[in-house]
């Protein structure tokens, strides 16, 4: 795979981190995930990874963490700025004139910008999000935004990107032999994804997002850009932007339903293609859409557009998605079903295996460290 | 910088095509964008850094210099449903060989881009992002009302799960070129790459036993559930996000939510949280409550400048105008980000050429450089394969 041979440190943190240790590990690379001795965690995304267990307020821990870093090709580094450097395990101590390893991708991920007025505060993943200027142009309710999880801050704007990079530095260490940091912090990262909405949003020439949130293309603001109530509480998609598309819809949509219901004058000026032109005939159109979504059950929808470019297609559960997707063998593939592949790994459980097996340690030195609280096994 | 001398040929699409080619281009690879010479406007505004080729594929002369471009790139970015570009005479097995017959181009790495798997049922469907984030499961797990979860434009699938995706196996592939010297199809879709990214949601849930994503949606930590994690209006209509989950951060934010506010209100409500509130679920609605009046008594402004330079994980929502003034960077639009240091400032996007690129802008140029004769130009012209770029002023 491509990131075969590749050793990789990660320090235990919160989702960005884990998430960046996951890609890495699923191309390949040995991912080994440090944590604290008696750690207890949360974290899922750690599949392909063994865990060390080192307390680095040891002494003797903290040279035990410089040796591993000084072995490794890159360097995950989830901690607020300072944490390491504090730790003797800053940038300088690897990259340095002198350093120990000349050749280490240093990547670190923070939340707010690291020269920033913001870069020594708590923060998550919410709040990143409302620094990036995206969150407030999100759909919701009429007075507030909705927030995707922490899909966009922690995952895409944080964990991935920090990834792609690592994957660049490492392509111009072919080049140079020489490694880097590189800095990741997501209220950047959530903006460098969000660049298409952020960069119509600043220049509203563009009619893409010229208006108040919610009353644009993409946000809700066009009915045929939307999700839909059906009559068993399913929900259906709809987003048949272009005209040939919307067409497409409309017809399959109104001979669906009732002959009543569709000829009825109150939809009079909706059901034709031109109304995707008239804006003022949106809010008709929306009700018209509302009502007739709820008359039948979204799998009875689903079905009549099913195999058709109406764009729409049901909402689905994360368990019928699974099953979709497993269907396929596309990958990459998310192995609910699969027990072998843990969705927990305990701190500390492959510390021997890591020292003594591979990094050739002692095994009386292995047992001091053990006595000192330097490393920790898990049960 | 990381991909300078990489040479990448993107046929215009939708979102998820060029942002990788923004990708590519922000760190240094060179990008032609193949337009159609029949358009006169492109809306892409992914566009800073690349150049644009106007030419038609479907005229002998316009496959031949296409397949020649090909033929001395790198990367290939491909955005259309499956099959299209076989049908042109472009597909992989033209560039990168089949079955013991060699390709044209076998280091091209080959980077298709769609929305549906192109292996599953919805494969020859039209869709858009909230389609596939419709079938990626992830879109029933999302904040929204009581009947139906809001969905956050279309960056979940076409830009995080799409065109980010891609860039990263695009990447990927040139990292294994270099040890073995091939190309290879790289195959995103966007319905997976939601799926990807959205792992952590997707695996708690499937994993009820962690209780992270037990609930129902709206009933757990990080999708409204939990008060100290959400959106609250200000007596302004401005917003703030409060995401302060660990218990020391609660109770800073806590401590400082109730230091200011006004007497009045705490004594009308006859009821102060604390930070054992937290940990007391029953209490959760109260607590929403008191939250919900509480920061409805003072300006957003207000409430940030309480909050500020503290672990309370309380933070204004920015517009996008407010945010690009913190950034400072005296740019209207997200720089290429992260920064690797060896990078220093990197290429810096220049003002003029950011988000409007005409198509065919650089016809000329770019079959100069491909080496084409002033009668193969000319044959060009003839056949329809391209206009002549000053002729349509």
């Amino acid at each position: 795979m491509a990131l075969s041979g590749k050793k990789v440190l990660e320090f235990a943190g919160l989702a960005p981190a884990p998430f960046a240790g996951m890609l890495l590990a699923d191309n390949g690379a040995s991912v080994i995930r440090v944590d604290r001795p008696f750690a207890t965690t949360l974290d899922v995304l750690c599949r392909g990874k063994r865990s060390i267990a080192i307390n680095s307020k040891i002494p003797s821990g903290r040279e035990l963490l410089k040796r591993l870093v000084a072995s490794s090709d890159i360097l995950i580094d989830p901690f607020r700025p300072g944490v390491l450097e504090r730790l003797g395990l800053g940038p300088e101590v690897f990259l340095g004139s002198s350093g120990l390893n000349q050749q280490l991708i240093y990547a670190r991920i923070v939340g707010f910008p690291r020269t920033g007025p913001h870069k020594n505060m708590a923060g998550h993943d919410l709040n990143y999000l409302a620094l990036s200027g995206v969150l407030s142009m999100l759909p919701g309710s009429v007075n507030k935004p909705a927030f995707p999880l922490n899909l966009l801050a922690d995952f895409a704007g944080g964990g991935m990107h920090c990834v792609t990079k690592i994957l660049l530095a490492l392509l111009m260490r072919e080049q140079t032999s020489r490694g880097q940091v590189v800095d990741v912090d997501m209220v950047s990262g959530t903006r460098y994804i969000s660049s298409s909405p952020l960069i119509h949003r600043l220049h509203p020439s563009t009619g893409r997002f010229p208006g108040k949130r919610g009353t644009n293309l993409l946000d809700g603001g066009a009915p045929f850009y939307n999700i839909y109530t059906c009559k068993d509480g399913g929900l259906m998609t709809v987003a048949c932007i272009e005209p040939r598309f919307f067409k497409n819809f409309l017809e399959r949509f109104c001979e669906a339903l009732p002959k009543d219901f569709t000829s009825s004058e109150k939809w009079q000026g909706v059901v034709n293609d031109s109304v995707q032109e008239s804006r003022e005939l949106w809010p008709t159109l929306q009700l018209f859409l509302e009502t007739g979504f709820s008359m039948l059950t979204r799998d009875e929808w689903g079905k009549v557009f099913f195999g058709t470019d109406a764009c729409s297609v049901p909402v689905l559960t994360p368990e019928e998605a699974s099953e979709l997707s497993s269907s396929l063998g596309s990958a990459p593939q998310i192995a609910f079903n699969d027990r072998s592949a843990s969705c927990f790994l305990n701190p500390g459980e492959h510390t021997r295996e890591v020292l003594v097996t591979e990094f050739g340690v002692p095994e009386n030195e292995y047992e001091r460290l053990l006595e000192e609280g330097a490393i920790g096994e898990s049960k | 910088m990381a991909l300078k001398g990489v040479k990448v040929v993107e046929f215009a699409g939708l979102a998820p095509g060029p942002f990788a080619g923004l990708v590519l281009a922000d760190n240094g690879a060179t990008v032609v964008r193949i337009d159609k010479p029949s358009s006169t406007f492109s809306p892409d505004i992914l566009c800073r850094n690349k150049r644009s080729l106007a030419i038609n594929p479907k005229t002998t002369s316009g496959l031949e210099v296409l397949k020649k471009l090909i033929i001395s790139s790198d990367v290939l970015i491909d955005p259309f449903r499956p099959g299209v570009m076989e049908r042109l005479g472009l597909g992989p097995d033209v560039f990168l060989g089949k079955d013991g017959s060699p390709g044209l181009n076998e280091r091209l790495i080959y980077a298709r881009i769609v929305g549906f798997s192109p292996t599953g049922p919805h494969k020859n469907m039209a869709g858009h992002d909230i389609n596939y984030l419709a079938l990626s499961g992830i879109l029933s797990m999302l904040p929204g009302s009581d009947d139906r979860p809001a969905f956050p434009l279309n960056l979940l699938a076409d830009f995080a799960g799409g065109g980010m995706i891609c860039a990263l196996g695009i990447i990927l592939a040139l990292f294994e070129r270099n040890s073995c010297g091939l190309g290879q199809v790289v195959n995103a879709d966007m319905v997976s790459g939601a799926r990807y990214v959205s792992s952590f949601p997707l695996l708690h849930h499937m994993n009820a036993s962690t209780g992270t994503f037990a609930g129902k949606r709206g009933t757990n930590l990080l999708d409204g559930g939990a008060p100290f994690y959400n959106i609250y209006v200000c007596s302004d209509g401005g917003c703030m996000s409060v995401g302060c989950l660990e218990p020391q951060f609660f109770k800073t934010f806590i401590e400082r939510f109730v230091n200011a506010l006004p007497t009045e209100f705490k004594r009308e409500f006859g009821w102060i949280p604390d930070s054992s509130t937290q940990s007391d679920r029953d209490k959760w609605p109260k607590l929403k409550e008191f939250m919900e009046l509480g920061f409805r008594t003072r300006t957003r402004d207000e409430w940030g400048a309480v909050f500020m330079g503290t672990d309370a994980c309380a933070v204004p929502i920015l517009t996008p105008e407010e945010a690009n003034d913190l950034e400072s960077s005296g740019k209207p639009f997200p720089l290429p980000h992260p920064k690797i240091s060896s990078q220093g400032m990197g290429r810096e996007p220049s003002e003029s050429s950011t988000i409007q690129l005409p198509p065919g802008k650089h016809t000329e140029d770019i079959l100069r450089e491909l080496g084409l004769t002033e009668i193969e130009y000319q044959r060009l012209v003839q056949e329809g394969a391209i206009y002549s770029y000053g002729s349509k002023l």
